[in-house]
């Protein structure tokens, strides 16, 4: 499951989430990807479960690239606790997500497959997502 | 190169209201510059988009209300949602100047580390070249026949007539990876 290695601080703010994602839009490595339509943390268990989908579906072939990565630490409070007494335990990490940010890129793989498999991603993810390929993408049997 | 004519209209306000007026009107906002003076002109979207989502580069002839003008296209923004162009820009070019562009690479033959059960990735499928007009062809040719498995071929192998390629020498354009098949064939037969 992906996660940091270390975090200078153990607890952070919410934030807040508003637009659309600056950054991180456009296809970077393969010809095609699935991108948020949707505001969202993913948490690092879910993004794990989508990479096993594709990988499962894509039978080790081609390749695959999680653009995202969960690098804020989310808390919670144990069960039956009254509120304060401070801030609750880390409980794991996520990743914020707004619209137009790219999930998943693949490459090496047929259209078809690509499309299967990241559409199986998609339905482990809490968003709703976007199949994207590359403007100048033409199919090449040599590759 | 491949040469597209397009119509297109100048724009007279150029505010943030304007330009989103354009495109709820189905048009793209764009500007030509490198000549005597930058033009902010508009162009049909569906005319565009021939531009945007096609392999091939091409010279784009303008007639703007009457004029026209030489260009090849330098950058495009997009939405990042629903991925439509925001806006283009264009660079003025003329016959007796070089300028820079990219162009695509066009991959011949059928390489040997392919039969050999590699597979072939095409790094960069675009090169950026210096040239003039009446020089610049409309993909660059490399033949791979040769590539054997896990060999590559890098842009400072690569030399083509009155062109100048403008990407680091070492910058790898085509490589044949060994697949993990063949690779665990190939640890099998050392083992051995």
């Amino acid at each position: 499951m992906l996660q940091p290695k270390r975090t200078k601080f153990r607890r952070q703010q919410k934030g807040k989430m508003k637009g659309n994602a600056g950054r991180g839009t456009e296809l970077a490595f393969g010809s095609f990807g699935i991108k948020s339509l949707e505001t969202k943390w993913l948490t690092g268990r879910q993004i794990e479960a989508a990479r096993v989908a594709v990988t499962r579906y894509m039978q080790r072939q081609g390749q695959l690239w999680i653009r995202i990565f969960p690098d804020k630490p989310i808390t919670k409070k144990p069960a039956e606790v009254r509120m304060g007494k401070g801030k609750g335990s880390p409980e794991g990490f996520v990743a914020p997500v707004s619209p137009g940010r790219m999930l998943f890129e693949c490459e090496g793989v047929p259209y078809e497959v690509a499309k299967e498999a990241l559409r199986l991603a998609a339905q482990k993810l809490p968003v709703t997502t976007k199949f994207v390929v590359r403007r100048d993408y033409v199919e090449n049997s040599n590759v | 190169m491949k040469t597209l004519e397009l119509k297109g209209s100048l724009r007279t306000d150029l505010g943030k209201k304007a330009t989103k007026a354009l495109r709820r009107a189905e048009l793209v906002p764009c500007e030509l510059y490198g000549g005597e003076e930058n033009i902010h002109f508009s162009v049909s979207e569906k005319d565009l988009n021939k531009l945007l989502f096609t392999p091939e580069v091409f010279i784009i002839k303008f007639d703007i209300d009457g004029k026209v003008f030489t260009s090849v296209m330098r950058e495009v923004q997009f939405h990042p949602v629903n991925d439509k162009a925001l806006h283009v820009d264009f660079f003025q070019v003329t016959e007796d100047k070089a300028f820079e562009v990219e162009v695509p690479v066009k991959v011949e033959g059928f390489a040997e580390g392919v039969k050999a059960g590699g597979k072939l990735a095409v790094n960069l499928r675009k090169l950026k070249v210096k040239a003039f007009m009446k020089d610049l062809p409309e993909a660059l040719p490399i033949d791979v026949t040769n590539l054997g498995l896990s060999k590559s071929i890098q842009v400072g192998a690569l030399s083509f007539e009155n062109l100048e390629l403008l990407n680091a020498k070492s910058a790898v354009v085509v490589q044949v990876k060994l697949t993990r098949a063949a690779r665990a064939a190939a640890m099998a037969a050392q083992g051995k």
